[in-house]
C-alpha cells in the first residue's frame, strides 16, 4: 500500500539525517504508524536543556488525513493541553488544512519552533496565553520549572 | 439571543471545527439520466426548471460526483480516464503514461521530493494501466474506473498527484495567473490547492486545465447552471484544444462539479448505417450486435474511401446481416431493376437508364412482402423500396443522412483524413 511505502521513506529520511533537537524511533517495531520523537528543548526557551516525549500518531489513510501529535512529557505551554492527553494543535494538522505533500520532519520541526515561539492567539490553553502575553516572566519561570521536574 | 459563557463558546468552537457534512452516495456514480437533475429543480426557479429541463435532452446521460470538496478534481480526474478510455487507443494510453511520469520535474522543479510525490503518480500511473488493459482485454464499459475512482486511497491518491501538478504548475507559470488571485500567488496554492479537500475555484480550475489536462488533447467544456438570461445551460470552453474532439464536458452548479454526456457521444464509435440508401425507417444498429468490426470491413469495401460519392456506389451490401462480400448476389443486375439504384454506379455495371415512377410501385401501394435474404425467387428479390431511391436528383439529397454526415468516415465530413467536399456535376445527372 503506498501509505505505507511513503511512512517508511519518511523514516529513513527521518532516522538517517534527523533534524536538529529531533530523534525518531518506531514506538513498536510492527507498527509503522506509531512513532515516539524525543524533542529537545530548544536554546534560548523555557524549555531548553529538557527532553520531551513526543508521540506522533499516523493514521491509516496518511498522507491523505494528518498525523496528531500529543506530548506525553508533561509541559506547560499554550499550545499544548495540559492534561493526561498533551494534545498538541497546530494549524496545519487541522484536517481541513492538511496537505498530503507535508512532511512529517516540517511537521515535527513545527512543532519544535512552537517551544521557541508560542502562539498565544491560537491556544488551547487560555490561562497560559494569558500569561504569556501579560506576565512573560512568570510563565517562564513556571515552564522552566515543569521541565526541570518532567523531562530532564 | 443569549450571550454564551466562555465554555460554551469553546464548545461550539470545537464542535464548528470537527464538523464534516453529511455527504451520501458514491465518490463517482455510473452513469445516469440527466432527468434527476431537471427533477431537483422542477420546483426551482423557473430559469433553472427551464434550463435543466433543455440540458436532460442535449445531455441525456451525468455522472454525479460526491460533494465532499473533491467534487471538481475527481470530476476532471475521472473526465480524463474515461475519455482516454473510450477512445480505445493503447498507443495514446503509453504516450499518456509517459507525460504523466514527465509532468513529475515540475514537481522537481519546485521542490517536491520524490518520496513525497511518487505515490500519488504511482496511483495514476496504475490507473492508466489498468486502462490499457481494460482496452486490450475488450472491457465493455468503464465501470472499472468507476470502481477504481471509488477506492478510497486510489482516489485521493489520484485527485493529489493533479492537485500538486496544478499547484506546481501555477508557481511555474505566476504570471498566468498572478492577476487573478485574491493573494499572493504560494499563499493561494498552500490555501486553496494543496490541502485535501480544498473546493476548486475558477482559476485553480483553469490551471489544472493548463497543466494537466490540456497536453493529453483532449477539450474541456463547462456548462454553468446558474439563472442568467436564456434557456438553455452556458457552455464555456476550459481548453485550446477542438472541442469537436475528444472532450471531457463538467456540469457546474455554485459549488459543484458533475459529468455531462452529450447525445453525440453517447456511443463513441462512429455511427455508420450500411443500409444506407436503402430504407428510411431503419433503427439505431448496435455496433456490438455485429459479429464483425465494421469499420474494417467498411475499409474492405473496395473504392468506399475513394470514391467521392461512396455509399451510392454498387459495392455497397443492401443489409447489415450480410457480410458485405464483393460476391454479394446482391450485386445488381439488369433483372433486379426494383433495387437499382438511381444513383450514378460504377464499373463493373454498366449505368443502366431508370426511368423511376413506371417501374417502382407507388409508395402508397403495399410493399411486396420480404422474403429472407439469402434465398430468393428467381425474377429477382423483393424489398420495400424507400421512396427516397425513386427521387430523381438524389445525388445531392443522399448525403444528408444524419448520422452518416456526421461521421468522420464520410470523406465528406471535414474531419476525415481524405476530406473532400461533395461536388455535383451535371454529367453525373441522369
Amino acid at each position: 500500500m503506498g501509505s505505507i511505502k511513503r511512512i517508511s521513506k519518511e523514516l529513513t529520511e527521518l532516522t538517517e539525517s534527523p533534524p536538529e533537537g529531533i530523534t525518531v524511533e518506531l514506538a513498536d517495531e510492527s507498527n509503522v504508524y506509531e512513532w515516539n520523537v524525543i524533542m529537545e528543548g530548544p536554546e534560548g526557551s523555557a524549555y531548553y536543556n529538557g527532553k520531551f516525549l513526543v508521540k506522533l500518531s499516523l493514521p491509516t489513510e496518511y498522507p491523505f488525513k494528518p498525523p496528531t501529535v500529543s506530548f506525553a512529557t508533561k509541559i506547560y505551554h499554550p499550545n499544548v493541553t495540559n492534561d493526561e492527553k498533551g494534545s498538541m494543535c497546530l494549524g496545519m494538522l487541522r484536517a481541513d488544512e492538511w496537505k498530503p505533500s507535508s512532511k512529517i520532519a516540517a511537521v515535527l520541526q513545527f512543532a519544535r519552533q512552537l517551544l521557541s515561539e508560542p502562539m498565544p492567539d491560537d491556544a488551547v490553553e487560555g490561562r497560559i496565553a494569558e500569561q504569556y502575553k501579560n506576565d512573560r516572566g512568570r510563565y517562564e519561570e513556571v515552564a522552566r520549572e515543569w521541565t526541570r521536574k518532567h523531562a530532564c | 439571543m443569549n450571550a454564551l459563557s466562555a465554555d460554551e463558546m469553546e464548545r461550539f468552537q470545537k464542535l464548528s471545527n470537527s464538523y464534516q457534512p453529511d455527504v451520501q452516495g458514491p465518490l463517482v456514480s455510473t452513469k445516469q439520466s440527466s432527468h434527476s437533475i431537471a427533477l431537483d429543480y422542477s420546483n426551482a426557479d423557473p430559469t433553472l426548471a427551464t434550463k435543466t429541463n433543455a440540458l436532460a435532452i442535449t445531455h441525456p446521460e451525468c455522472r454525479i460526483m460526491k460533494g465532499d470538496g473533491n467534487c471538481g478534481w475527481r470530476a476532471v480526474a475521472f473526465g480524463y480516464f474515461e475519455t482516454l478510455f473510450a477512445l480505445r487507443d493503447t498507443l495514446r494510453i503509453e504516450t499518456e503514461i509517459r507525460r504523466m511520469k514527465s509532468l513529475t520535474t515540475l514537481l522537481e522543479r519546485v521542490g517536491l521530493s520524490d518520496s513525497i510525490y511518487e505515490i500519488f503518480v504511482d496511483a495514476t500511473e496504475e490507473v492508466l494501466n489498468r486502462t490499457h488493459a481494460a482496452i486490450q482485454n475488450g472491457a465493455q464499459d468503464e465501470s472499472f474506473l468507476v470502481d477504481a475512482f471509488n477506492e478510497g486511497y486510489c482516489s485521493d491518491a489520484i485527485i493529489t498527484h493533479f492537485r500538486i501538478l496544478t499547484s506546481a504548475w501555477m508557481k511555474l507559470n505566476p504570471n498566468r495567473y498572478q492577476a487573478f488571485l485574491p493573494m499572493p500567488l504560494n499563499q493561494y496554492c498552500s490555501s486553496r490547492i494543496d490541502p485535501v479537500k480544498t473546493e476548486i475555484d475558477e482559476v485553480g480550475l483553469q490551471a489544472l486545465i493548463d497543466g494537466v489536462i490540456e497536453g493529453s488533447g483532449f477539450g474541456v467544456e463547462i456548462l454553468y447552471l446558474d439563472r442568467s438570461e436564456g434557456d438553455v445551460v452556458t457552455p464555456h470552453q476550459l481548453s485550446s484544444n477542438s472541442p469537436s474532439g475528444a472532450t471531457i464536458r463538467l456540469l457546474y452548479r455554485p459549488g459543484h462539479y458533475d459529468i455531462l454526456y452529450p447525445v453525440e457521444t453517447l456511443n463513441m464509435a462512429p455511427i455508420v448505417n450500411l443500409q444506407y440508401g436503402m430504407t428510411s425507417d431503419y433503427s439505431p444498429w448496435d455496433q456490438a450486435a455485429l459479429g464483425f468490426d465494421v469499420n474494417s470491413s467498411l475499409m474492405a469495401i473496395p473504392n468506399l474511401m475513394q470514391d467521392t460519392s461512396f455509399g451510392m456506389g454498387a459495392p455497397m451490401s443492401p443489409m447489415p446481416s450480410v457480410s458485405p462480400t464483393p460476391a454479394s448476389p446482391f450485386r445488381m443486375s439488369p433483372q433486379q431493376d426494383m433495387y437499382q439504384s438511381p444513383m450514378p454506379t460504377h464499373a463493373p455495371i454498366p449505368p443502366i437508364p431508370v426511368s423511376p415512377p413506371p417501374q417502382i410501385a407507388p409508395p402508397s401501394s403495399a410493399p411486396p412482402p420480404m422474403t429472407s435474404l439469402p434465398s430468393r425467387s428467381s425474377d429477382g428479390p423483393q424489398i420495400r423500396l424507400n421512396p427516397l431511391v425513386m427521387k430523381p436528383n438524389l445525388s445531392r439529397s443522399l448525403p444528408a443522412t444524419t448520422p452518416f454526415k456526421n461521421s468522420p468516415y464520410n470523406q465528406a465530413h471535414f474531419q476525415n483524413s481524405d476530406f473532400e467536399p461533395i461536388h455535383w456535376e451535371p454529367h453525373e445527372r441522369r
